[in-house]
Formats: C-alpha cells, sequence, structure tokens
C-alpha cells in the first residue's frame, strides 16, 4: 500500500507560508517520509520566490554596498565545505561508524574511570552507598551502549558532520542518527564552554522550533552524547549553541557547529 | 556562446568567493541587490530595515559560498527565499521562519532552477511575466497572494484581516497558485 502524494497545490501553499493549522501539520508529516514530495516542494520554493519579482526592483543606497564590503573585512574567508565535510563520502561512513563508537566507549570508560578513582578516595562508610552508585551508572552505560549499537548498526542512519562557524570556538562533531528511531550519536570535539555557560546540541526539523537533543559538555572527557528524541523526528540540520549553563528550551546563544542533514 | 556563458557567471562568482575574492561577492551584490530590495521594502516598507536586511543576506552568503553547488540549484531563488523569510521574520517578529535556517547550507538541490533569472534581461521579462500574471488574477485572488507573500500570512490570517470565511481564501488562495503554477512551470 503507498502512501498518496501531496497535492501540488499544497506543496505551493506551504512555500508561500500560508497553510496552516492541521494541513500544514499533515502536509509535514508527509513530506518528512517522501523524498519525492520534498523534491517536489523544492520546484514549489523556486515558483514561490519568484512572485518576488512582482515587486519593482530598486538600487539600494551606495552606502549600503560600501557598508557590506566594509562588514566583509572582519569576516573569516569562506570556507568550502559541502563536498568534503557535509556529506562525507561512502568510504568514509565506515570510519565515521567506528570513530563513533570508540569515542562514545572512551567517554564512558573516561567517566567510569573518573568515577572509580573518586571512590577510592572515600571512606569506607560511604563505599557502599557510592558502588550502588557506580552499578546504577553502569548499568546506565550499558542502556546507552544498547542504544548506541542500535543506531550504528540501522542501515537507515544517516551521518552529519557539523563544522564549526565562522568566529566561534574550534571544533568538530559527527551525528549518527536515525529518524525512525528518534536515536542519534553525537561524538566531536570542542574547545571548552566558557565559565557558566554550556554547550547545547539541537536537532532542526524541516519545519518548525529545534528540539534539544541534550547538552555536551566539552569541559569533560566525556565528549559524546547519546540522544533520545521522538521516534519518526526527521532531522534538516544539527547545531550545537552556546547557551547559559544547563541549556535552555529554545535556542538562544551563538551556532558554534552546523551541519545539514540532507 | 554567450548565451550558454552567462549562467555559469554564478558558479564562477561563487568558486572566486570561496577563495576570498571579494569583488566576486561585490560582482554578485550588483547583480541581485536591486531585486531582492525591491522586494525587502516591499515586505518591511521601511527603507532602513530592508537595508540591513540586505546587508546580512549577502553577508551570508559570503560565509556559506562553500556549501553552494550552481549546478544543482539557483543562486537568486535562494536569495530570494531567505531574504523575504528574514525580511518576514522581521516584520512579524516571528523566528520560526529562519530559526537556523541560514545555516541549512542546503541551498544545493534545494531549488531546482526551472527559471533563468541570472541573466538581468530574462530576469526583467520574467518579472514582467508575473506582474502580468498577477494583475491578470481576480482581485481578491491577487489580496489573497500578495497577503501571503508580502506579509507573511495565513490562510487563516488572510481570512481575519479581510474578513472572508476561510474557505473562501483558502479557494481563492489555491486558484490562484494553480493559475501561476501553468505560467511560471
Amino acid at each position: 500500500m503507498t502512501t498518496p502524494h501531496a497535492n501540488p497545490e499544497d506543496l505551493d501553499l506551504y512555500a508561500l507560508g500560508a497553510l496552516d493549522g492541521e494541513e500544514k501539520q499533515a502536509l509535514e508529516t508527509h513530506l518528512a517520509g517522501c523524498p519525492a514530495c520534498t523534491q517536489q516542494l523544492a520546484a514549489a520554493r523556486q515558483r514561490t520566490a519568484l512572485l518576488g519579482l512582482s515587486a519593482p526592483a530598486v538600487a539600494p543606497r551606495p552606502q549600503v554596498k560600501a557598508d557590506l564590503m566594509a562588514k566583509l573585512k572582519a569576516e573569516p574567508r569562506p570556507v568550502p565545505a559541502r563536498s568534503s565535510a557535509a556529506q562525507p563520502a561512502q568510504s568514509q561512513i565506515k570510519k565515521i561508524r567506528w570513530g563513533l563508537r570508540f569515542s562514545f566507549g572512551f567517554g564512558l570508560a573516561a567517566a567510569a574511570l573518573a568515577f572509580a578513582t573518586f571512590e577510592l578516595a572515600k571512606s569506607d562508610l560511604e563505599r557502599g552507598k557510592q558502588i550502588e552508585q557506580l552499578q546504577a551508572q553502569l548499568s546506565q552505560d550499558e542502556s546507552s551502549l544498547q542504544a548506541m549499537n542500535q543506531v550504528t548498526a540501522a542501515p537507515d542512519s544517516a551521518i552529519v558532520t557539523l563544522l564549526q562557524q565562522p568566529g566561534g570556538p574550534p571544533g568538530q562533531a559527527h551525528v549518527m542518527y536515525n529518524a525512525r528511531m528518534g536515536m542519534g550519536v553525537y561524538a566531536g570535539q570542542l574547545a571548552p564552554a566558557p565559565v557558566g555557560r554550556s554547550y547545547q546540541l539541537w536537532l532542526v526539523p524541516a519545519s518548525g522550533a529545534p528540539v534539544s537533543a541534550g547538552l555536551v559538555n566539552a569541559n569533560q572527557q566525556a565528549t559524546s552524547v547519546i540522544m533520545h528524541l521522538a521516534p519518526g523526528l526527521a532531522a534538516k540540520a544539527f547545531a550545537v549553541t552556546l547557551e547559559p549553563e544547563g541549556g535552555m528550551p529554545q535556542p538562544t546563544g551563538p551556532k558554534v557547529l552546523v551541519g545539514a542533514a540532507s | 556562446m554567450t548565451a550558454l556563458a552567462q549562467p555559469k557567471a554564478d558558479a564562477a562568482l561563487i568558486a572566486k568567493m570561496m577563495a576570498g575574492d571579494e569583488s566576486a561577492l561585490s560582482a554578485l551584490y550588483d547583480r541581485y541587490a536591486p531585486m531582492l530590495f525591491g522586494m525587502l521594502s516591499r515586505v518591511l516598507n521601511d527603507r532602513q530595515a530592508a537595508e540591513e536586511v540586505l546587508q546580512d543576506l549577502f553577508l551570508q552568503l559570503w560565509r556559506n559560498a562553500g556549501q553552494f553547488d550552481p549546478g544543482r540549484g539557483s543562486l537568486p531563488a535562494w536569495l530570494m527565499v531567505i531574504g523575504r523569510n528574514r525580511a518576514i521574520s522581521r516584520l512579524r517578529g516571528r523566528r520560526d521562519r529562519e530559526v537556523l535556517e541560514e545555516n541549512e547550507g542546503d541551498f544545493a538541490g534545494t531549488f531546482a532552477s526551472s527559471q533563468n533569472i541570472e541573466d538581468e534581461a530574462a530576469r526583467a521579462q520574467l518579472a514582467r511575466t508575473i506582474s502580468a500574471a498577477l494583475e491578470k488574477l481576480p482581485a481578491e485572488q491577487r489580496q489573497a497572494v500578495e497577503l501571503a507573500y508580502f506579509e507573511g500570512m495565513t490562510q487563516s490570517e488572510i481570512a481575519a484581516k479581510t474578513g472572508t470565511p476561510l474557505g473562501t481564501v483558502k479557494t481563492r488562495v489555491r486558484t490562484a497558485m494553480q493559475t501561476l503554477r501553468q505560467i511560471l512551470g
């Protein structure tokens, strides 16, 4: 049984921004799982964009361009990104999969080691209680490892490379995400976050507000995060922003890493 | 030869931008700024705001030049879409249209180019075609499309603003877009 494709008029209205309510929601749900209609939407966006040509062309003041060119001086040079990094070649995917597994595993091991070292320094009176905590931690980690294995083993998981942004801290990350499961693995390297601030990972859906995928605390050795989101949640992009410590419900700070999911 | 070379001009300029050549951005600005500024001014009805959005748009183009594949997308269409989104967001205080959108970097392949608007003469001709097509629409259909495009209104908002039943607005917008689709291909 095949799902009927979206009505071309709905795609036009969506591109125009006129669709709302249940119609919009239903179309977005369909688009999330229909590459053919997503492609048709691209054509609809093109058509809709052309409507702007009905406004008479107006030359801006010469000063506007002069100011723009002056601002360019403060900008870093454009960075070629898409072909080599944003879309890893097939030959790189296996390497990244292993890299994600290694990175995540290393993070867990580091956390466990830090915890165990801390344990040795404690008094015997506290030991029993803390061993229970360690066991709980390891149990949680095992659950995370299982989740990671599910994501990395699934053939429909996608890999997205997140690149640093102009003026932001140096860093790079990979996300392997499975929209069907709503789960993903983040592994990356970032300069330590400033005191009182946290790095926060976001899934950016095709429409609507970004969804928090958790904090990425670069001040610790564990630079990997397992993402547990809603099953079926498709991603248009992933981004890491710098937020007040503990994170925010919606992004408010500068984007430090961004990668488009294609 | 000239006709064949012209569509590649954006690609060549983008390649130069990626090499850090500011004159390439300058050339793209000269080519597309009037088209964009006309649209932005119509949306914002505020010269200073339109100028700021225009500058931001070209700064974003400079930053993301490496992510654009001219063989798979239309640069002027991308500029129009992102420019309009930013203008409407600014106009209405809505962030949902532009949240992280400028960083999607996915303008390659997002805007399939069925119309050549790189060439100035072709762009002017297309502008006349679109204006004529809008003029030919019944007044209420044209008003609905223009409220949606230039003011960023949804069907429900258009219904509320014009005091028209939602179902009627839907019919008007759909009929208008159907007509425009036949003209624009």
